[in-house]
């Protein structure tokens, strides 16, 4: 029921607003959140606690405890009494089977107490064994607070705003407030964030309802407001974060209509709501009495005011009838009541300046945990820090009654007294255990609401006192923020080539190569790879790492980093050259063109490239040489031209002399392309006449687009990746990660002839020495199917009697040779040519033969023509 | 010495058509955001002299900098810092993106936005960025210019909602 409105409410009651919950319309005003407009309508029962399914109504009504969490519009677990209204907003109760008012799992509060006792996941449901997967499909249907659409799509856009404050207020209380207007005074910049409504403040940014999650390192401070997550760096930080209402332990002090001061305070004062009838207050401090004068204020019927701080009681029991409060018994006298008020003192809300590296002491005196050695540049004011709290009986807030219904420590995770009683006889005597054991403190209230009443318990039961049982950790985040908020936009940092849309223009299929998009073919990678074969095809290879090396030093530097020689180099001839690891292992793969005495242009794979510029910098930093190392992989576009016609297309783009002796296999020259400045390196991964032209990125499209043109009538066809693997597995050319793995090494990878072992030194070499000295074990070697089935790569290599012994790496048919080809790792024994072992293909064994030269033009003829 | 023509796209003939890699990210992109791409960039080591006449130096480290200048007169000015510096062009490199707005700048980056130029994380990618008034330019790796301007007219939309 709505009082008549009052000044300081937080209600326009001129305009309306209309939500629907559980399928009936609901009327609030612009102002109300969806929980005071629920209570305003009748609605009393607003959860199903967590394990025991107890009605549950408004206990706080500030967000600070899990009583009131619903789904609104597809988001579960939002608590109500902190949303605004949002005209047409669907919201629904959660973790109920039925409806909040008949709730079918409450049977697990009637039955479940001695199958369902504190740590019960440990030691019920055990046996028998079989029906574990009964159990586990039962238990996961009911566990949980609310439900994901496992099908939905983003209901919510969130954002992220990085934002930087001189001082960053947190908690717009009094000593928030003043804060931050004597900051602004001062001339800084200050911003104030308060979890609830905060008015304007004069030269003060207010964000609010704005939660800090934590406070990490650098003053960063995340701010959820809603929609946006604010990334604060502030200068300095002043928290103000004041206290928080603590509960009493007592026999049914969960149910509904047990309620804490400001909760009753908010109803009244903020949305105009009688909150009930007939009332009780049970105080150990000043805020029950506050609340008992704002009821009879508002028309309630005071029934009795028991301040713990003068009169000794011995004995509180709330009752209630299908949940919701009817009566309250002190000391055996019984008072029927609507509305019971309690008030167990309050604690500093520290948890953020814990996080920030602050420590916690307990002050007897004012029975509290005080924040001490605030770290530089954080501020602590007001009751945070301890100010003005005296007053209360802590004492009493702990005032469990046996045997007279469940006293609940925790409401957030349903732990009663008994259960952490039974904890400390199990031996679970430090309060952290207790955490984990029980699960107290690890709701969704993150220990608002029971961090102080279980060490208060564990204090009593253990005969020690407070300061002694200490506190458990404080961590972020300080309050619940959704996990679309922390994902923020759906965005994924893909690298694309120069090229990328014209591929998309040609129908090509993308995939994922690393971080890169890349054409994985253009819909037919057989015929593709045929046409290469045939008469000539395009690929971008734009993707592969790029690198300048220059400076005197330059040859002597990658003399060093691999195992090839490069010193006796000729100005534009071209290397392969396989990198190590210190380890000896392979690393990555690519080509090396000396461009000059002191310029050599360096290829990489296109997933290596980061590793490898990190690679020869870190070494570069080491040895200290004369040499500068430039990426140039995004710079530059790359395409590769291949095939028997490759030339005669080349010779219509560029003038300069193609033929074998004017650029032989292997040379590399600098020269215009469709008047585009190029670096032309005579190369074949694919295994044809090939020319890999290298040259700057915005002429990507153009270069491609004068390519096409120029081939159309020799009938070129893009191709993507999917046929060049094909290509080049008939060369037995090896893709380093797919081929090889952490542990191969070059010998054995059947490249004897990369490693100059008589060289000085380079990365890696006292390893291969070691492999050397102890004989080749596993060698990669090339294999064809006898009956052209293709197996699964890394499928296994099996020797007669069904024992493993290597397995596939690459395996594909070729339609040029109308085989099943492919490369896998096998014992040294095996690896001669003709020799035979067996694979696993579907499901049985087919025998494949060894092969060690290329399957397509061994001699390298084509390449070379 | 080879001169790196190849690495340099003011050395294409006219008939060459330059196509930005922003060009068609950038297709119906509200006017607070545009492209600076074809704009001349040449990163030079050494110890940084004060100014480059005909440029605009940012300073990335202490020994590396990033000068802007003319598109037309890239190749130019990379000859004459060549003859007292190691200098690349990287005009073909790096993407340029002007963006108009504080706040949209904010939901992109944690850069100190009063503290610019400086090179640091946009939206997950190193990129140097810089200021004038309420205009910023981003200058980044070409290979993530889709990625990046859907980052950056997504952030501008939200900003609308
Ligand atoms: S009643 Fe809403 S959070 Fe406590």
């Amino acid at each position: 029921m709505r009082l008549p409105a009052r000044p300081g409410e937080r209600l326009n009651r001129d305009r309306e607003v209309t939500f629907t919950y559980d399928g009936n319309a609901v009327r609030a005003f612009e102002g109300d959140t969806i929980g005071s407009a629920l209570y305003a309508s009748g609605q009393r029962i607003f959860s199903r606690s967590f394990k025991y399914h107890r009605p549950r109504g408004l206990l706080c009504c500030s967000g600070s405890c899990p009583n009131c969490m619903m789904t609104v519009d597809g988001v579960p677990n939002v608590r109500v009494c902190a949303e605004p209204v949002r005209e047409n907003a669907v919201v629904r109760p959660q973790n109920v089977w039925g409806s909040l008012e008949r709730d079918a799992l409450v049977v697990t509060d009637k039955l479940g107490g001695p199958f369902t006792p504190v740590g019960f996941y440990y030691r019920t449901m055990i046996r028998p064994r079989w029906a574990w997967p009964l159990y586990e499909k039962f238990l996961r249907s009911v566990a949980g607070l609310g439900k994901l659409d496992k099908h939905g799509t983003r209901a919510n856009r969130y954002d992220v705003e990085h934002r930087r404050a001189r001082v960053l207020v947190i908690g717009g209380g009094r000593a928030g407030r003043e804060a931050a207007q004597q900051h602004a005074v001062a001339g800084m910049q200050v911003v104030l964030v308060d979890e609830g409504f905060v008015d304007p403040l004069e030269g003060v940014e207010v964000v609010a309802p704005g939660r800090a999650l934590g406070i990490w390192e650098g003053g960063l401070v995340p701010v959820d407001a809603g929609r946006v997550l604010y990334r604060f760096r502030a200068e300095k930080i002043v928290v103000a974060t004041g206290t928080i209402e603590q509960p009493l332990v007592f026999p049914g002090n969960d149910l509904v209509g047990v309620m804490l001061p400001d909760g009753v305070r908010r109803l009244i004062e903020d949305w105009g709501i009688k909150p009930a009838e007939k009332a009780v207050v049970v105080t150990v401090d000043e805020a029950g009495r506050e609340a008992a004068a704002s009821l009879r204020e508002a028309g309630v019927e005071i029934a009795g005011v028991y301040d713990l701080r003068r009169e000794r009681v011995r004995e509180i029991v709330a009752r209630g009838r299908g949940g919701v409060l009817r009566s309250v018994e002190v000391d055996g006298r019984k008072l029927s009541c609507d509305l019971l008020v309690m008030s167990g003192g309050r604690q500093p809300a520290y948890s953020l300046l814990s996080q920030a590296g602050a420590r916690v002491e307990y002050d007897p005196g004012r029975g509290v945990f005080i924040p001490t050695d605030i770290p530089e540049g954080i501020e602590a004011v007001g009751s945070v820090a301890g100010e003005g709290l005296a007053g209360a009986v802590p004492a009493a807030s702990y005032n469990g009654a046996s045997g007279k219904g469940k006293c609940f420590v925790c409401v957030c995770e349903d732990v009663t007294d008994k259960d952490l009683k039974r904890a400390i006889a199990e031996g679970f005597d430090s309060i952290e255990l207790a955490k984990r054991y029980t699960t107290v403190t690890m709701g969704p209230c993150q220990g608002r609401l029971c961090h102080v009443p279980s060490i208060r318990l564990y204090a009593r039961e253990n005969e020690k006192d407070e300061a002694t049982i200490g506190t458990t950790t404080a961590r972020p985040p300080w309050a619940p923020v959704t996990l679309g908020l922390l994902a923020g936009r759906p965005h994924e940092p893909a690298q694309r080539t120069a090229i990328h849309h014209r591929h998309k223009e040609l129908g090509a299929k993308m995939m994922w190569t690393g971080t890169w998009r890349r054409p994985h073919s253009y819909g037919d990678p057989e015929g593709e790879a045929q046409s290469v074969h045939a008469s000539v095809g395009v690929i971008d290879v734009s993707t592969l790492g790029k690198m300048i090396v220059r400076g005197p030093d330059s040859a002597q530097f990658l003399e060093r980093l691999y195992p090839n020689r490069f010193g006796d180099m000729k100005p534009m001839r071209i290397r392969y050259g396989v990198l190590n690891s210190d380890a000896g292992r392979i690393m990555d793969d690519g080509t090396i063109a000396r461009l000059d005495d002191e310029t050599f242009y360096v290829t990489t794979t296109s997933t290596g490239a980061g590793a490898v510029l990190e690679w020869f910098e870190w070494w570069n930093a080491v040895w200290g040489m004369d040499v500068e190392i430039v990426n140039v992989t995004g710079g530059l576009a790359a395409v590769n031209v291949a095939g028997p016609r490759a030339r005669e297309v080349m010779r219509k783009l560029t003038d300069i002399d193609l033929s074998n002796e004017g650029l032989a296999y292997l040379d590399a020259r600098e020269a215009q392309i469709a008047g585009v400045p190029s670096l032309i390196l005579r190369i074949g991964f694919v295994g044809e006449l090939g020319y890999e032209l290298h040259f700057p990125s915005p002429y990507g499209e153009h270069v491609w687009n004068e390519i096409l043109d120029a081939g159309e009538e020799f009938g070129i066809r893009p191709f993507g990746l999917e046929p060049q693997r094909i290509l080049r597995l008939e060369k037995m050319h090896i893709l380093v990660g797919q081929d090889t793995d952490s542990e191969s090494n070059v010998l054995e990878a059947n490249m004897p002839w990369i490693a100059k072992l008589d060289k000085d030194d380079f990365v890696g070499k006292w390893s291969l020495e070691q492999v050397q000295e102890r004989g080749l074990q596993d060698l990669l070697v090339g294999f064809e199917m006898e009956d052209g089935k293709v197996p699964l790569e890394g499928a296994q290599v099996v020797l007669e009697g069904t024992r493993p012994i290597g397995r596939i790496t690459s395996s594909r048919w070729s339609p040029e040779l109308r085989k099943a080809i492919g490369m896998a790792w096998v014992p040294a024994a095996i690896a001669e040519e003709g020799k035979s072992f067996l694979v696993t293909v579907d499901g049985g064994f087919e025998r494949a033969t060894v092969r060690l030269r290329p399957f397509f033009d061994p001699d390298g003829e084509k390449l070379r023509s | 010495m080879s001169g790196l023509a190849f690495l340099s796209p003011g050395r294409a003939s006219a008939e060459a058509v330059w196509c930005s890699p922003l060009a068609r990210a950038l297709e119906g992109a509200p006017p607070d955001v545009g492209d600076l791409s074809q704009t001349g960039k040449i990163e030079i080591r050494g110890d940084l002299p004060k100014s480059v006449k005909g440029g605009e130096l940012n300073r990335i480290t202490p020994n590396r900098g990033l000068v802007l200048c003319d598109f037309g007169k890239t190749v130019e000015l990379l000859e004459k810092l060549s003859q007292d510096y190691f200098a690349v062009d990287v005009t073909a490199t790096l993407a340029g993106l002007s963006v108009r707005g504080e706040q949209l700048m904010r939901r992109i980056t944690d850069l100190d936005l009063d503290a610019l130029p400086a090179a640091g994380a946009v939206s997950h990618i190193q990129a140097l960025v810089t200021r004038d008034g309420d205009s910023f330019a981003l200058w980044f790796g070409q290979e993530y210019s889709d990625y990046l301007a859907e980052v950056v007219i997504d952030a501008w939309e939200g900003l609308r909602e």
